[in-house]
């Protein structure tokens, strides 16, 4: 072997090692959301939070997660990463992501680059009986049996969800319930519902803000 | 009218000034025009039409570093070798009549395929998709596999294993930013590298032949279809770059000559640039910096995408005249400059810049691409398996293991 290609390989063996220990040293780590600023453009973090919006478009999912620190990100899952994904995300789930922080229209977001950067983990419901004032505003899931299924004013759905004696009006907007995803839901369902618990009448009622908010779990 | 004229100028000023800077992309410059869409009275669709001049301006000045002092940009890296072989036999300025066909063709063609492009890349894209990392590593083991001899195999496999680890490191780490990292591994793989061996050997600059003789276009037709399709499937495909393009266009002609390979490189790129901004009406993504800036500032619908096409090819008439009288102008004066001097100011300019972008972090990074683009011409097999660079994580990513690999690596 050539004094050049020994020494050519020996660089390349030791820069590559160097570069590695380099790369060791700043991996990833989970990083609160609230920290996250414009510096950390192109670097790739951890985040972990609740899923507190969640929406669809031509098949890419787009979450907004938050943690304990405060902060608020946004996380574009495309469809091609979404595919993969072994379990579906609802509102409420907690989610670690990791990904690289990019901006998109001024806006910060972590994209995952392939299903294993997403780990979700399913976070229970809350008792209907359960369900106070003090909740008013905060968003909550919920799982119960329809009870009753009206629908009311331009194509709005309200189901009454009914657990443990506790009862739960779940507010559908006409354009949740016109949308093609919305499921079949009957009376005698069961069902999980996840949304904001708003104020209507003086009745407290849980509003969807997607068809994907809420899912059957058995029909009667 | 006269201020889309006017930015469209500027466009292409800036296009020069990124294409001959090796290591100022025009991703450097984008957020300028962005910042001046806030609180301007600038219409959007002129800022838009000053970032394409800018960005099909710079694919074809960029060929003019690359060729008279072997500094790459992404996207003209592996035509440093054949520019620099040229180059040496007194052939500069053919060099550049070469990528001039073949960034104009690559546009002309381009722009009159759209639409039968669009009809095919998309399906082709589905199909192809989830097979992308079969069809990358069958492309890899076709490379290696050409070397032949028992030897060129074994190095070609090392060199290509050892670019994709040094790609993977810096490019999907917290090392250093993905588009930061770009420069001062394609600059060590296929810049400095290639400088360095011109010193050892005492190159010396021979005499520039500027020869006018108008080029065969018959004979270059086949690289360029080629070169324009494989543009269209980079510009609209995510992570294939132009680099990987050109290996899918050269499979497809068998064209493996210097010339022809300059040509359908050189299509490749221009091609990418134009079906970057194409893919923003086609499927909604934006696949290169300037296409993202583009996106940030308008919504591109079938008006917008005809103007934003009219713009590129009213540049392209400009920037291959300009191309070839500054080319002209580098042929005749390059052997003026002490060659010796040059390679070493190259280099320096090189060394400066990846330290100002990068730090000591992409020092590390340069000399460690250096060290592997010097083996190739040591252990006599092609340059291209350094493009292991980029085709390891690609195939890692379309695989769905590369966050596997890394986490497996402690990463």
């Amino acid at each position: 072997m050539e004094k050049i290609t020994k020494l050519g390989l020996l660089c390349s063996l030791a820069g590559l090692a160097a570069i590695y220990a380099g790369a060791v040293y700043v991996r990833p780590s989970v990083t609160p959301i609230a920290r996250l600023d414009n510096e950390f453009v192109g670097l790739k973090v951890i985040v972990s939070g609740q899923v507190v919006d969640l929406r669809e478009s031509n098949g890419h999912l787009f979450l907004k997660l938050q943690d304990n620190s405060g902060g608020v990100i946004s996380v574009p899952i495309f469809s091609s990463t979404r595919s993969q994904l072994g379990d579906s995300i609802e509102l409420l789930d907690e989610v670690q992501v990791t990904g690289e922080v990019t901006l998109y229209r001024g806006e910060l977001e972590v994209v995952p680059e392939e299903a294993g950067d997403v780990i979700i983990v399913h976070s229970p419901c809350t008792g209907v009986a359960s369900i106070g004032a003090d909740m008013l505003g905060e968003p909550i899931r919920v799982i119960g049996v329809v009870e009753k299924r009206e629908i009311v004013g331009s194509g709005n759905i309200i189901l009454t969800l009914a657990e443990d004696g506790g009862k739960l009006a779940v507010f559908v907007p006409a354009s949740v319930a016109r949308s093609e995803e919305f499921p079949e839901v009957h009376v005698g369902y069961t069902v999980q519902a996840s949304g904001w618990l708003q104020m209507y009448n003086n009745e407290l009622e849980l509003r969807l803000t997607g068809a994907w908010n809420i899912k059957v779990i058995g029909a009667a | 009218m006269l201020d889309v004229l006017a930015f469209v100028a500027l466009g292409i000023a800036l296009g020069i000034f990124t294409g001959f800077l090796p290591g100022i992309h025009v991703n450097n410059l984008t957020p300028m025009f962005l910042a001046l869409a806030v609180g301007s009275a600038f219409a959007s669709m002129t800022l838009a039409a000053a970032i394409v001049a800018m960005a099909v301006t710079n694919t074809f000045i960029s060929y003019i570093p690359a060729t008279f002092l072997g500094a790459p940009e992404p996207g003209t890296e592996l035509s440093v070798l054949p520019a620099h072989r040229l180059l040496m036999q007194g052939k500069g300025y053919e060099a550049i009549k070469l990528t001039a066909v073949g960034c104009f063709g690559g546009l002309l063609l381009g722009a009159a395929l759209i639409w039968p492009m669009l009809l095919i890349v998309g399906p082709a894209y589905a199909a192809i998709g989830p097979h992308m990392h079969m069809l990358l590593t069958a492309i890899v083991i076709v490379m290696i596999a050409l070397e032949r001899s028992k030897a060129g195999i074994f190095w070609a496999s090392v060199i290509f294993l050892l670019s994709g680890f040094l790609g993977l490191l810096s490019l999907d780490t917290n090392l250093s930013r993905g588009d930061v990292a770009l420069m001062p591994l394609l600059s060590g793989l296929f810049g400095v590298s290639t400088l360095l061996l011109s010193l050892k050997n005492g190159g010396k600059m021979p005499k520039q032949r500027i020869d006018d003789r108008p080029l065969e276009i018959k004979r270059n037709l086949k690289p360029l279809f080629a070169g324009t399709a494989a543009g269209a499937l980079t510009g609209i495909i995510p992570g294939v770059g132009p680099s990987q393009g050109t290996v899918l266009a050269q499979l497809a002609t068998r064209s493996s000559g210097t010339r022809e390979f300059m040509v359908s490189v050189s299509g490749v790129n221009t091609a990418k640039a134009l079906f970057s901004f194409v893919a923003l009406y086609a499927i909604g993504r934006a696949r290169s910096g300037a296409a993202v800036a583009v996106e940030q500032l308008m919504d591109v619908g079938f008006r917008e995408l005809v103007f934003l096409v009219g713009v590129a090819l009213f540049v392209g008439g400009i920037a291959v005249i300009l191309h070839m009288k500054l080319g002209r102008f580098a042929a005749r004066n390059i052997g003026r400059l002490p060659y010796r001097a040059t390679c070493i100011a190259v280099i320096a300019g090189i060394v400066g810049l990846t330290i100002y972008y990068s730090g000591l972090v992409g020092l590390l990074i340069l000399t460690t691409a250096t060290a592997i683009g010097i083996l190739p011409a040591v252990v006599n097999v092609k340059r291209t398996h350094c493009m292991g660079v980029i085709m390891l994580p690609c195939i890692l990513y379309f695989a769905g293991l590369k966050g596997g690999v890394l986490s497996a690596l402690g990463l």
